[in-house]
């Protein structure tokens, strides 16, 4: 009797995630909260006090106002750097999802960013052509050097059947190191160590616009990354295509015997990832930094991969765990200047989000196991 | 010459038994991108033990290897644990899990190592100092030409490395073990029907990779950083998956992988030196293990293929 009651109570402790529409919505949130309660008993064992902390968090990333602001200011600029840092996220957790839908695990997304990047920055950056002419050729040239990289290592998979994995992680090195030696030859800055700054016009990010007393940095990229989320999702969702693609990733074999060309759509759905890396790319590259470090893949291509598995590989979820990680990302610097924390307590919160939102199958299994045998219960005692 | 052979075995090695847990893993039907994550948590927790016991008894931190050694295979299969339940008991997307236990196992280490150095040792530094392990020369064999070098300046790691390689090679393709083992990968219900639990096989054969990566990453941080810090993820562990699916996940052949790497990259260095050109010179001879091994693929891989339950979680209804 006493076993039948505790399982109820379980049963009732999980109403928030018991409904199986939601639960691609409730279960991510879910596993946030877990996390966020998780690293709150390590600030707390740390002595400090984890709602300050969580607080600053969110005042660093510019969604709740600070205490005071520097000249020129205000929560609205933060808020903007935060959308500045987000769009190449996005972009890159997009590459990362249609690659993943096609069955193909696109782990170079870094090294298709740096390289188009790079490629953007030397044919655009240093032109000094018109902004509205270098600014959407710096968003062509990225993704048609990142779509052909991507291509490159979808054909290999096709043609010679190599293993993306191999090929992206070769890619990766080979683009790093490459880079770097005609950074350190041609386009070196030797006060910075990196290569020189480009021109403003060619920046996707507009610096210290002075609207109203403040001093902004306006995200481009920003709009047309959620447009591209949206257009994904039609693809996806919508189109031939993206039925092919989805059918290839889901079973290789049966999408064969039905006539699908399981070459040609390997190779398309790397052309995409790839043009979304390039993207990705010149807003990382291009857009806040405007200037590339020789020898250093961003983490951001790695971080990716983590933040799209979040999101379900789904365009819109990517929207908002992109958001997530990006808030708790940009407002390290100021809870660790605030609150007395390490700022790496950052990325140890993310790592627990994605640790806890991986057990989200389980998790969904156990639910439907506990639901049956509720439903079991009331049937024995009516 | 002999600057090739040896700089290249002392990298390959360590690389070449991180592959080896790799392929129990991946051959036992659990995708291991987690490689790089174990060897990072290994050597931080072997860094870590170092580091305690000898600011404790007084002793020199170049004589605590062994013990950091120990440490860092029980640290890295520790570690290992959070993989294997996961994708077994879990049943999460293997690789997923993966790429979870990477960021997590940087985001860890990072974090631990400032805030340990800050409470234990009151110094603000992001890395424990551990210096180099000493080196030795047979000398009797040293003098043969060109072999020589292979007895010349060896890390005692080596020694051990091979030992251990020539073990796990034993296990997986002469014992009952690592018959069942092979077999979790690509007939997981035979095993089963056979009356051996596939998840108890595929669970060890994780755990396995974890202790033999944390071996790995405490040898990179002896030698070639002489030190632990967030550098140790320097992506040696997907080099070791990359070298494991050229091997065409088997234990020779993926040492041919390793050794390629090995002596591509100090081959890349002594050419670079010998030229003389200009530094910036030396970054374009390190892309030769990677254009060469993805040249190479291109005649090879056509006959590769990975075990055939790979990644697939394990269902017992399943036909």
């Amino acid at each position: 009797m006493k076993d039948k009651k505790n399982k109820s109570l379980r049963y009732r402790l999980l109403w928030p995630i018991r409904n199986e529409k939601w639960q691609p919505i409730t279960i991510p949130v879910a596993s946030i909260l877990v996390s966020f309660i998780a690293a709150a008993i390590v600030i707390l064992l740390l002595g400090k006090n984890p709602f300050q902390a969580f607080y600053n968090l969110f005042q660093g990333a510019g969604i709740l106002p600070k205490t005071s602001y520097a000249g020129y200011k205000s929560m609205l600029t933060d808020f903007l750097s935060l959308l500045d840092a987000m769009t190449p996220l996005v972009f890159a957790s997009l590459a990362v999802a249609v690659a993943l839908r096609a069955g193909l695990f696109n782990i170079g997304v870094s090294g298709q960013m740096l390289a188009s990047g790079f490629l953007a920055t030397i044919i655009v950056g240093y032109s000094g052509l018109d902004a509205i002419i270098a600014k959407p050729l710096v968003l062509l040239v990225g993704m048609v050097a990142g779509g052909l990289m991507g291509g490159l290592v979808g054909w290999l998979k096709y043609k010679f059947n190599i293993h993306e994995v191999v090929t992206t992680i070769m890619l990766n090195y080979i683009a790093q190191y490459v880079i770097s030696f005609f950074i350190h030859m041609y386009y070196i800055d030797p006060i910075s160590r990196q290569s020189k700054y480009i021109t403003e016009a060619a920046r996707l990010t507009l610096v210290n616009v002075q609207i109203a007393n403040l001093k902004m940095d306006i995200p481009l990229g920003f709009i047309m990354a959620i447009i591209i989320a949206i257009l994904i999702k039609f693809l996806l969702d919508k189109t031939v295509v993206g039925f092919e693609i989805k059918a290839v990733g889901s079973n290789r074999n049966a999408a064969k015997y039905t006539g699908i060309k399981v070459g040609s759509n390997t190779v398309l759905a790397m052309i995409i990832s790839g043009g979304l890396a390039g993207l990705a790319g010149v807003t990382y590259y291009l857009g806040d930094f405007a200037s590339i470090q020789p020898k250093v893949l961003t983490s951001l291509g790695f971080d990716s991969i983590a933040v799209a598995l979040l999101g379900n590989s789904h365009p819109i979820g990517i929207i908002f765990s992109s958001f997530l990680i990006s808030i708790i990302d940009q407002g390290s610097t100021y809870m660790s200047s605030q609150a007395g924390i390490r700022q790496e307590i950052a990325s140890v919160i993310i790592g627990l989000i994605l640790l806890f939102s991986a057990c989200g199958a389980y998790v969904k299994h156990k639910v439907s196991r506990l639901k049956e045998k509720e439903v079991e219960r009331k049937d024995s005692e009516s | 010459m002999d600057t090739i052979l040896i700089d290249g075995l002392s990298f390959a090695l360590p690389l070449f038994i991180m592959a080896i847990g790799g392929i129990y893993s991946e051959k036992s039907g659990i995708t291991n991108l987690a490689l790089e994550g174990f060897q990072g948590f290994g050597a931080f927790i072997g860094a870590l033990s170092a580091v305690l016991i000898a600011n404790a008894s007084g002793a020199a931190i170049e004589d605590m290897f062994y013990v950091a050694l120990l440490f860092a295979m029980i640290g890295g299969m520790g570690f290992s644990v959070i993989h294997a339940v996961l994708s077994i008991k879990f049943k999460a997307n293997q690789v997923i899990s993966g790429v979870v236990i990477n960021i997590l196992a940087l985001a860890l280490t990072t974090f631990l190592t400032t805030q340990i150095n800050a409470l234990v040792f009151g110094a603000a530094s992001d890395k424990f100092r551990l210096g180099v392990s000493e080196r030795f020369t047979i000398d009797a064999l040293a003098n043969i030409p060109v072999i020589g070098a292979v007895f010349t300046n060896v890390y005692p790691f080596q020694v051990i490395i091979i030992v251990i390689a020539i073990f796990a090679w034993y296990v997986l393709y002469k014992t009952k073990f690592g018959l069942r083992l092979r077999a979790s990968g690509e007939n997981p219900q035979s095993v089963d029907a056979a009356g051996v639990s596939v998840s108890r096989i595929r669970f060890s054969a994780v755990l396995i990779s974890g202790l033999l990566s944390g071996l790995a990453g405490m040898c990179f941080a002896y030698s070639i950083s002489a030190q632990f810090s967030s550098g140790i993820y320097m992506g040696y562990g997907f080099l070791a998956i990359a070298a494991l699916i050229f091997g065409n996940w088997r234990i020779l052949p993926t040492l041919a992988a390793c050794l390629l790497f090995g002596f591509a990259k100090s081959g890349g260095m002594y050419i670079a030196q010998a030229m003389a050109l200009p530094s910036s010179f030396t970054d374009l001879f390190m892309i030769l293990p990677y254009v060469v091994t993805l040249l190479l693929l291109i005649f090879f891989s056509k006959s590769n293929r990975a075990p055939r339950a790979l990644g697939e979680i394990y269902d017992k209804g399943k036909r």
